[in-house]
């Protein structure tokens, strides 16, 4: 809900009439509920509704008319003739010696003659207004600002505004006049901007503010306002009386009522300029750190609601998950499973392994031992039986790779024997005693018979050979280096030098089809598995990148909370300071000086309350 | 005095070895920057501190691939035993009751202290006085309690 930037001044309101009560609404609003006829307003009961919002527009406003789209309709304007008067009768019977009373007074007082004098009364001159009186004046709620301009393209003079909290308003800088309900002179270009925006939202460029085609002109046009504006009320009035006549809704905020006051009153312009910024008179500099700021704002929100979107879908990081983030981070980072642990703190540094986020996972050196000592363990099984299940291939393949290398028909086996006793490919096996001495010699008999057949021959049994492999085995995505053991535990494979048989089984492949995408049952569940791993992983390291944010955050948050804790303290010593120095002229300037903290703490006070 | 036997001819270790063979080496190089660091400017007691500490880390080291990661065979535990990579000694204390973590053999040899006593390592945590900071005149070991 918006609030409206008037503030009626409860002091001045009428006793509510027998039946009416007082309430405040969630929203800050002050509404009236009547019991017994169960009716609710958010108008003072009792006050016949002014016709005009308090507002300088006043004069040319419909009364019914809710200025601004989406407020309440404002409450009765507090304008009691009776009651200001009494107050300038009461003003002389007050001690102003005493500056307690006269700053209490004051800001009563202050703030009593504002909703006056926008009512066009013209109660009080300029120079009844002290600036020091104004300073006490409670600063205003959050009230809705311009925060973007865009030039409507087709009808130049005029600016579509968008405001802070994204409403928009037409505004017509020549004439200085701004309206909530676009005119129907420029609804069409409107709509057209409009589709425009959409288009560019949808298409992901940039948005309309930011391109130069939509930006407001030019230097002169903002000379031409402030002008404008410096021409004093006179000028506005003139305008706005223009502007009555042609259209039937004018709509000036309070806000730029308020900038009515400031052309007349310079004393309170000052204050005003960074707060009140009406639309009439921001500058593009104005509206660029209000971009900026806004701008600022948005991000912070925007990820503040990226956390916690993030946290309703990311689960917290378990225990467990750490634990498993912990052995990633060792597996990923090949760490030897038989060193010992001390060599991983020891050289941690070094690896990286330190800076790995998932180093921080377990918060405490014990578990990490724990962990590792654990891991170490499975992945030495792990090793084995890796190993184990390299000595149960083939024995046949490196022999018979051997023979190619090393097998002539200069040599007997007896001779070809004895020269390579050595190696390992000649000596028995523990795990493959089938694969004897009788076996080697055989093949290598075989092998040599073979040498002596002519070279088509061998190519054509080559292919005889290739062609027995299933295409699930053999396709056009294995690569020659890495066949199927049926192949290369077979005589026919070596025959040929190693150079030719490898072109030629190049080309086969690619000959070949692609592979059967039907895979067996067992390929699967075995993929599945993977991927269900592959899945688990990447929640776990969500779930870390997630606590690593959120620290940062908090993090972040205290630095924040240590350097106001420092600036109060600071602001605390100076006022100590400030207290401690005491001039020459001693008591009485203390006591002077006390009552005037005093009176200004009363005022603060008072500020408090009226807020 | 036996023969020593060229690096040829010698009977290679057992399977298995060469997993460890690195982190042995990185524990016989620390040992070697031990025992050839100057003792010139720290008290004299403590000059010999490095020593067991590192041979405490290898035997221990080796203890545990054998009984807790069962990571190396029997055969080359025994052959690492027998060539002295760790403690046999000290290992047989780990495996006995309330002496699982012990530091050094030195610390438990109550006949060569004036009363009859361990060292104050072996004393647990516990028992000492509230935030006292022991560290043992025999090797520098800190606490090894097994409640610790």
């Amino acid at each position: 809900m918006l609030k409206s930037t008037y503030k009626p001044s409860p002091g001045a309101l009428p006793p509510l009439p027998p039946g009416w009560t007082e309430h405040k609404a969630p929203t800050g609003h002050t509404y009236y509920y009547n019991a017994s006829t169960k009716e609710s307003t958010y108008k003072r009961p009792g006050v016949t509704p002014t016709p005009t919002p308090p507002a300088a527009a006043s004069p040319f406003g419909p009364p019914s008319a809710s200025p601004v789209p989406g407020a309440h309709p404002l409450a009765a304007a507090p304008a009691n003739p009776s009651m200001s008067y009494l107050q300038h009768q009461a003003v002389p019977a007050i001690n102003l010696s005493d500056p307690r009373v006269a700053n209490a007074l004051m800001a009563q007082y202050s703030q009593q003659s504002q909703p006056q004098h926008q009512g066009g009364r013209g109660g009080f001159g300029a120079g009844g207004r002290g600036g020091s009186q104004q300073q006490q004046r409670p600063r205003p709620q959050p009230v809705d600002k311009p925060k973007a301009k865009i030039a409507i393209l087709g009808c130049e003079p005029w600016f579509l505004v968008y405001t802070k909290y994204g409403r928009r308003f037409a505004f017509n800088p020549v004439k200085n006049a701004s309206y909530w309900r676009i005119p129907e002179k420029i609804l069409p270009a409107v709509i057209e901007l409009d589709k425009e925006r959409i288009r560019r939202k949808a298409a992901g460029e940039p948005p309309l503010e930011e391109d130069p085609r939509y930006k407001s002109h030019d230097k002169e046009e903002e000379k031409a306002e402030g002008k404008n504006l410096g021409s004093g009320q006179q000028g506005l009035e003139e305008t706005h009386d223009y502007d009555s006549s042609e259209y039937e809704e004018v709509e000036v905020t309070d806000d730029e009522g308020a900038d009515h006051n400031d052309a007349e009153h310079p004393s309170q312009h000052q204050r005003t300029e960074d707060e009140n910024q009406g639309p009439i008179e921001f500058t593009e500099d104005d509206f660029a750190a209000q971009l900026a700021m806004m701008e600022g704002d948005g991000m912070d929100i925007d990820q503040e609601y990226d956390f916690a979107a993030q946290a309703e879908n990311v689960e917290p990081l378990s225990d467990a998950d750490a634990r498993l983030l912990f052995r990633d981070l060792l597996a990923d980072f090949r760490i030897n499973p038989y060193s010992p642990f001390q060599k991983l703190i020891d050289e941690g540094d070094k690896t990286g392994v330190f800076s790995d986020p998932r180093y921080t996972a377990l918060s405490s050196m014990r578990e990490r031992r724990e962990v590792y000592d654990e891991w170490s363990r499975e992945a030495i099984q792990a090793l084995k039986e890796a190993r184990a299940k390299e000595e149960k291939k083939d024995p046949r393949i490196p022999y018979l790779a051997f023979l190619q290398e090393h097998a002539t028909p200069k040599l007997y086996w007896a001779e070809f024997k004895r020269k390579y006793r050595k190696e390992d490919v000649m000596k028995d096996s523990a795990h493959h005693r089938s694969f004897n001495d009788k076996e080697r010699e055989k093949l290598y008999r075989e092998h040599i018979n073979r040498l002596k057949l002519p070279h088509t021959q061998l190519k054509s049994d080559l292919k005889k050979l290739l062609e027995s492999v299933q295409l699930r085995q053999l396709n056009n995505r294995s690569s020659a280096a890495s066949l199927p053991s049926q192949i290369l535990a077979d005589i026919r494979y070596i025959s040929l030098d190693a150079k030719t048989r490898d072109e030629f089984i190049e080309g086969y492949i690619q000959g070949l089809a692609s592979p059967p995408e039907a895979q067996s049952a067992a390929e699967e569940a075995e993929d599945e598995v993977l991927r269900k791993a592959r899945e688990e992983r990447k929640k776990r390291e969500k779930a870390l990148e997630e606590r690593e944010r959120r620290v940062e955050e908090e993090k972040r948050r205290q630095e924040k909370r240590l350097a106001v804790e420092r600036a109060r303290l600071r602001e605390e010593e100076r006022e100590l300071q400030r207290a401690m120095v005491v001039d020459k002229k001693g008591l009485q300037s203390q006591l002077g000086g006390g009552a005037a903290a005093g009176g200004e703490a009363s005022k603060e006070d008072e500020a408090k309350e009226e807020r | 005095m036996p023969a020593i036997r060229p690096a040829s001819k010698r009977k290679p270790p057992p399977e298995g070895f060469a997993d460890i063979e690195e982190d042995l080496l990185i524990f016989a190089n620390k040992m070697k920057d031990a025992q050839n660091a100057p003792t010139d400017n720290i008290p004299k007691h403590q000059a010999k501190w490095p020593i067991f500490q590192i041979s405490h880390q290898r035997s221990r080291y080796i203890y545990e691939l054998y009984y807790e990661k069962e990571a190396i065979s029997k055969q080359l535990y025994e052959w690492l035993l027998k060539n002295g990579y760790a403690d046999a000694m000290l290992i047989a204390k780990w495996k006995k009751n309330g002496y699982e973590k012990l530091c050094c053999l030195r610390c438990i040899q109550t006949k060569e202290t004036n009363f009859n006593s361990t060292c104050i390592c072996r004393v647990p945590k516990a028992e000492l006085k509230e935030g006292q900071d022991v560290q043992c005149v025999s090797c520098g070991c800190r606490g090894c309690a097994t409640g610790d």
